[in-house]
């Protein structure tokens, strides 16, 4: 250490604790680069002191020691380890406010990129200059080719260069005119073309005096840069604050090398203040390119010993660490001078690659350009964009459309690429069915996705395109012409070798290169996200059944640990310390997580898809598995597929948190968590898209060789569920959440939906695969052909009695909504809404549902009580309802139509004969049979469409057999028989329980029941308990000769939904088979083509949520034309819902990017169901 | 076409195979709502011993809606007009689903047994009953001659 440098130290340190009295701010700066020195220190054995008590005021000596005595708290270290520059002080605050809870962590992480993060980005991009941090602990290598950079973050390693003025060789990048102001007088005029030299103020000055702690600057930089004479080395002149701002922190290093010559100063000698103009030739230096390290290996290894050098360092240099923060602010500073000067030097980054190779053998052709001294600056502003681009919103993109979430998916795979793949055909001996083409392709990506190249299809292109992809934080360059001074000068044609026309540079870090900085994923797998129905189950089942185990393990010991498994990774760090992290190596298994309802599915598709006999499967699932350890690792032939639902990883994976405390528990020390599995696949991948559920926490701690993720959706609701794929297949460093906040979330909630959306790009497209039906092959073909889909919306009327009723609550409904918005407090009634809304709903598809508790129903699970509670003046509502319109005989009369009913009537056998004269069935069904006033039968179903078909016309209604008048409240059925009176029992017909969807039902299924037998149906609702009422009116309706209905909801277990489809598909040419299905149980995955009509009984919120349900049938395999009826009833709440499915679909729900706007959202939708 | 409800099968079959005397009515081969329908002129009435032939369709609605029922071979009666249009009651307002093709067909025999007059469709015949009974009888068997088939022996 030099002299003056620790003398500058030492005032540096006077100066700190002048300012830390006056600025907060400027605390944290310290803070931060303190803790940057300390941040590799982990590990080390350090005695605890007292606990921090962070206050405001305190001094930075106190911290520091209070810091660098080390309270190794696990929750700053675990924040620090994912946040590398939250200061100190922030960390320290967050562990008081979040430490002791639950989620302290993820609640802190997400107070820090809230309420900090955005102030220290408002000036220079945030994190990124942390990119390195990072990328030690990550298994994919984010680096452009390390041997040839030169990292500035290497703050050890450039105390001992910056000296030295030495550089291998420099390249032009730019030059500028500059006006330079003389501070001292001339003896005779400066001669035109005298070469100038630029220097730094003589006088030391610490960073911290320079720049506030924010990295703006505090002095006036004008005066720190003086242009000297060459000959008498004197200082001559000052350059303009703005060019010596850029100047400035770029002087101190040898990164960018300046030469100065005079081109005018009006050819007199020069007093104090008169300008004169120079020419600044900018180059960039070999210092750049990681010249003077060019024989440094892997940059892992040089994060390394650079840890361990810092740590020896810290050591020593213990309790002095504020000379970190010089170096911090000045690599801040340097990087913000450097965009500022690529703004200056105008150069921008290329976007196509191909074009400027082109435009750059004209160049070179042509003559050399001419500067136009005119041109300067004249569109700096436009300049600026491009060059900020990554940081600032692009104007044009602000109103960008969010139909984009679609577009980028088309975006993620260009068409092209995929058509060329080659296919790649499994073999017969291992695979029994035939694959489409486009999913041999498919086989053929994922296979190179395992890097299995030997089993993909030959193909003359080069293998790595996939991986050949820039890293999108990284910008490519092209050198500009020599027009330097001296070059121009020397009249020298510089020539540009060919094959170094471009250079790199990514702005956000300040790193250079002039290789190509690939991203280049370790990763295995990917997210196969073909569009529903094209076949991702039988895509997986081809790679399994291809490729089995792992090739590379055969020869390795089973309890090899994979090098690429960093120990103390956060998200699995339990795991690897309760087990050590010495898990059997399962080579021959492939997990398959799969939704209950899917199990069997998967199941048979194993065995439809196998053609070896050596491969077999296990579904483990219930326990029918005792150690699965030891089937995987221990016996000779290991199931080649573990078939399991995401409940059991879920159930392992609690009960494995737990046992950590308590005893080792078999299935804990044996099941999913004991081994690390070949390859994992987890379908409707979705379903972890919420990171902080268990179920997402369970399923990121599997561990396995090879992830893949299938998904037909892999967005649901925002951006950011793609985040949990990511960190699912372990995509370093995307993985890392402020990784992806900094790049994806924070500009997408800055609606920078561009940048977000390119970076999204980016990041999937090596990993990514998405086909959908529309796509055509390399022939133009379409992928699938599916036969058509006809959906029809059937609007209905209100039955009298549901009329009733929907006006009540949707007076009750109003005012509340009314009331809520004239006081503003809509929100905290927010569920008492979702009721009122709810009780609409059910009263559309049917009375009696109001009341019902519906676990299926969305957001409603605290809002219960509140449903029961305003029950019981419903039920009498009800009631009133029913009595008024259902049943309009006095008592006497009635009594009087009985008597005349029974004389009639006198006993059973008298009802034998009873034909019905509508549809000429005889006898009437006695269950269905309904009675006339004038002593007339018919079927319930007949007499009601009568009944409704004159009405219809506006006909009087008449008893078809005798033509006296009738009236569809004036009827009577029969009643339960008692048993020791032949005598019998009649009462009023009550139509109370009948709704217009399920008359209307009836009718469509009767009409599909005459005109194709045996044809399937299914039925689709979200409530549960309306299923019940539909399979009551239905074996109601149709006799068991007729209809055989099936039920299929959340409450059967495994094996009856296996029974329930596995009957279902088997065709009935004598009855109708009628599936009722649950929305949310049955919405995805399963298989129904054997059905092709289809009955949607209620519209849901979400559009995609009812094209999920019809794709069950409208998928490959169906043959015929799909026919969907969706009922709506008129003038109603569901009218209003169809609109705003109709809003969701052009807009897309992606928009809501946070919380906030998504209720926002709602309200809007409230008011709109109201208005 | 549509379904087939299952009551027109039964009708159907029924026509077939407990036919009413005088009266045929055979569902068409390319669609069954269409039947091909004959009448004999009733004794005792001028259409006696003619066969009249009509065309009978069951709309979809049938049997809420009514058939639709006509003469394709030209009859003087005054409830029946020069395009074989028929006014009778049970096609129209007195509709019952509780009818059926054979009580509409009984209906239209009958129909040419009484004629009615009062009610009439074909206003100049109806006049010519009014004024000149068996002037018009005496037409309507000369109309059954030269357009009716002859019932067989």
């Amino acid at each position: 250490m030099s002299h003056i440098e620790q003398e500058e130290r030492k005032r540096f340190f006077n100066d700190e604790l002048d300012i830390s009295e006056t600025s907060l701010n400027f605390k944290s700066e310290n803070k931060e680069s303190f803790l940057f020195s300390n941040s590799n220190n982990d590990g080390d054995a350090v005695s605890v002191s007292e606990t921090p008590e962070e206050e405001g005021h305190e001094s930075v000596l106190q911290l520091a020691e209070e810091i660098g005595e080390g309270d190794q708290d696990q929750f700053i270290e675990e924040l620090r380890r994912i946040i590398p520059e939250i200061p100190m002080s922030l960390a320290v605050e967050l562990n008081k406010k979040f430490g002791s809870q639950e989620e302290g962590l993820s609640l802190a992480l997400s107070h820090y990129f809230d309420h900090y993060n955005g102030k220290s980005s408002s000036n220079i991009p945030s994190s990124p200059n942390q990119v390195n941090t990072l990328s030690d602990t990550s298994s994919s290598i984010l680096s452009p080719s390390p041997s040839l950079v030169r990292k500035r973050k290497d703050y050890g390693f450039r105390n001992q260069t910056r000296l030295e003025d030495t550089f291998a060789w420099k390249r032009f990048i730019g030059a500028m005119q500059v006006t330079g102001m003389a501070t001292r007088p001339t003896v005779r005029p400066l001669k035109y073309g005298s070469q100038l030299k630029l220097k730094r103020s003589s006088e030391e000055i610490s960073a911290t005096k320079v720049y506030d702690s924010r990295g703006r600057k505090k002095a006036s930089m004008a005066s720190l840069v003086r242009i000297h004479d060459v000959q008498y080395n004197r200082e001559i002149g000052r350059v303009p604050e703005d060019i010596a701002q850029i100047l400035y922190p770029l002087l101190s290093s040898n990164e960018i090398s300046f030469e100065v010559t005079l081109i005018f100063c009006d050819n007199k000698r020069l007093s104090i203040g008169d300008s004169f103009i120079l020419q600044l030739d900018c180059f960039l230096t070999s210092a750049n390119f990681g010249g003077s390290y060019s024989d440094d290996q892997s940059f892992m290894k040089r994060r390394r010993t650079e840890r361990e050098n810092k740590r020896e360092k810290d050591s020593v240099n213990f309790g002095r660490p504020l000379t970190e923060t010089d170096e911090e602010l000045e690599s801040r500073s340097k990087r913000l001078a450097l965009l500022k000067l690529f703004d200056k030097l105008k150069l921008k980054p290329i976007l196509d690659e191909q074009k400027a190779l082109e435009k750059h053998k004209i160049e070179l052709s042509s003559d050399p350009e001419i500067i136009n001294i005119d041109d300067d600056d004249i569109c700096p502003d436009q300049v600026t964009e491009v060059i900020h681009d990554f940081r600032d919103t692009q104007h044009e993109e602000e109103t960008m459309n969010l139909n984009q979430l679609k577009t980028f998916y088309k975006a993620a795979q260009s068409s092209d690429s995929l058509k060329n793949l080659p296919e790649t055909e499994p073999s017969r001996d291992v695979f029994k069915l035939e694959l489409r083409n486009y999913q041999k392709q498919g086989l053929t990506w994922m296979l190179r996705r395992e890097q299995e190249f030997a089993k993909t299809a030959s193909d003359d292109e080069n293998l790595e395109t996939d991986v050949n992809m820039i890293n999108p934080l990284w910008k490519q360059f092209k050198w500009p012409s020599d027009m330097s001074w001296a070059a121009q000068k020397i009249q020298q044609d510089h020539v540009n070798p060919e094959d170094d026309v471009f250079f790199y540079a990514n702005l956000h870090s300040g790193e250079f290169s002039l290789e190509k900085p690939i991203l280049k994923t370790m990763v295995r797998g990917g997210i196969l996200s073909d569009e529903m129905g094209l076949g991702k189950t039988v895509a997986a089942y081809s790679l399994i059944l291809s490729c089995p185990s792992d090739s590379g393990a055969a020869d390795k010991n089973l309890f090899d640990v994979k090098d690429t498994e960093v120990p103390g990774n956060v998200s699995s760090s339990f795991i690897s310390s309760s087990l050590g992290n010495k898990k059997p190596y399962a080579s021959k298994t492939t997990l398959v997580v799969v939704p209950m309802s899917l199990l069997t599915q998967w199941s048979n598709e194993f065995t439809k898809a196998n053609n070896s006999s050596d491969m077999n499967h296990e579904v483990y699932y219930g326990g029918n598995v005792s150690s699965l350890k030891t089937l995987l690792t221990k016996t000779k032939n290991p199931p080649a597929v573990v078939l399991t639902t995401y409940g059991i990883v879920q159930n392992e994976w609690t009960k494995h948190t737990k046992g950590r405390m308590t005893d080792e528990d078999v299935s804990v020390s044996s099941g999913l968590f004991s081994v690390d599995f070949y390859r994992i696949i987890i379908d409707e991948g979705h379903n972890i898209r919420n990171r902080t559920t268990v179920t997402s926490k369970a399923v990121m701690d599997l561990q396995g060789k090879c992830k893949w993720v299938l998904t037909g959706t892999p967005i649901i609701n925002r951006l950011d569920d793609l985040y949990s794929l990511v960190k699912f297949l372990k995509l370093d460093p995307w993985s890392q959440i402020n990784y992806w906040k900094t790049f994806v979330s924070t500009p997408f909630e800055n609606k920078n939906y561009k940048q977000a959306f390119d970076v999204v790009n980016a990041i999937l497209e090596p990993v990514l695969l998405r086909r959908t039906k529309q796509m055509k092959d390399k022939d133009g073909m379409p992928l699938v052909e599916l036969p058509p889909k006809e959906v029809v919306i059937k609007k209905l009327p209100f039955s009298k009695s549901q009329n009733v009723l929907y006006k009540f609550l949707l007076d009750k409904a109003e005012v509340s909504v009314k009331s809520g918005i004239a006081r503003g407090d809509l929100l905290k009634k927010y569920s008492t809404i979702l009721v009122h809304i709810l009780r609409l709903r059910q009263v559309c598809c049917h009375p009696g549902l109001i009341g019902t508790q519906d676990e299926n129903d969305e957001d409603l699970s605290k809002s219960n009580k509140l449903v029961t509670e305003q029950t019981v003046e419903l039920d009498s509502l009800i009631r009133v309802a029913s009595e008024r319109f259902d049943n309009s005989f006095s008592k006497e009369e009635l009594e009087a139509t009985i008597e005349k009913l029974r004389t009639k009537y006198p006993d059973n056998k008298s009802l034998q004969s009873l034909e019905c004269s509508i549809c000429t069935a005889e006898p009437i069904d006695l269950n269905k049979a309904l009675f006339t006033e004038c002593g007339h039968s018919f079927c319930e179903k007949c007499l009601f469409e009568y009944i409704d078909f004159q009405n219809g016309k506006k006909l009087c209604l008449k008893c078809p057999n005798c033509r006296d008048s009738i009236d569809g409240g004036r009827l009577l059925a029969l009643g339960r028989q008692r048993s020791d009176s032949e005598r019998l029992e009649f009462k009023p017909y009550s139509s109370a329980s009948k709704s217009s969807k399920i008359t209307a039902l009836l009718k469509e299924l009767q009409l599909l029941q005459d005109s194709s037998a045996g044809e399937q149906v299914v039925i689709f609702s979200q409530f549960s308990s309306y299923l019940d009422i539909l399979q009551r009116e239905l074996t109601h309706a149709f006799p068991d000769d007729v209809a055989k209905i099936y039920k299929f909801d959340g409450r059967l277990s495994l094996k009856e939904r296996t029974n329930v489809l596995a009957d279902f598909a088997v065709k009935d040419y004598s009855r109708q088979k009628i599936l009722l299905l649950s929305l949310k149980a049955g919405g995805v995955g399963l298989n129904l083509t054997c059905a092709s009509h289809a009955y949607m009984m209620d519209p849901w919120w979400s559009p995609s949520m009812e094209d999920q349900a019809i794709d069950r049938l409208h998928r490959i395999g169906q043959t015929s034309s799909v026919k969907v009826i969706r009922f709506i009833v008129q003038n109603s709440i569901e009218e209003k819902m169809l609109r705003i499915q109709e809003k969701k679909r052009t807009i897309g729900e992606a928009m809501d990017a946070d919380e906030d706007e998504r209720r926002k959202r709602r309200i809007e939708e409230i008011q709109m169901l109201f208005e | 076409m549509a379904s087939l409800p299952k009551r027109i099968i039964k009708e159907t079959e029924k026509l077939v195979s407990d036919p009413v005397p005088g009266i045929t009515a055979e569902p068409h081969d390319d669609n069954l709502r269409y039947f091909q329908v004959t009448i004999e002129g009733p004794e005792q009435s001028p259409y006696e011993d003619g066969v009249f032939e009509l065309e009978l369709y069951l709309p979809d609605d049938y049997p809420m809606e009514a058939p639709k029922v006509r003469f394709l071979t030209r009859i003087y009666h005054p409830n029946i007009d020069r395009l074989g249009r028929i006014c009778l009651d049970v096609l129209k307002t007195n509709w019952s689903p509780a009818l059926q093709i054979r009580t509409v067909l009984l209906s239209i025999q009958a129909l040419l047994a009484s004629p009615n007059p009062n009610d009439p469709l074909a206003n100049d015949v109806a006049e010519d009953w009014i004024k000149n009974e068996e002037g018009a009888k005496a037409k309507a068997r000369e109309w059954t001659r030269s357009f009716a088939k002859k019932k067989p022996e």
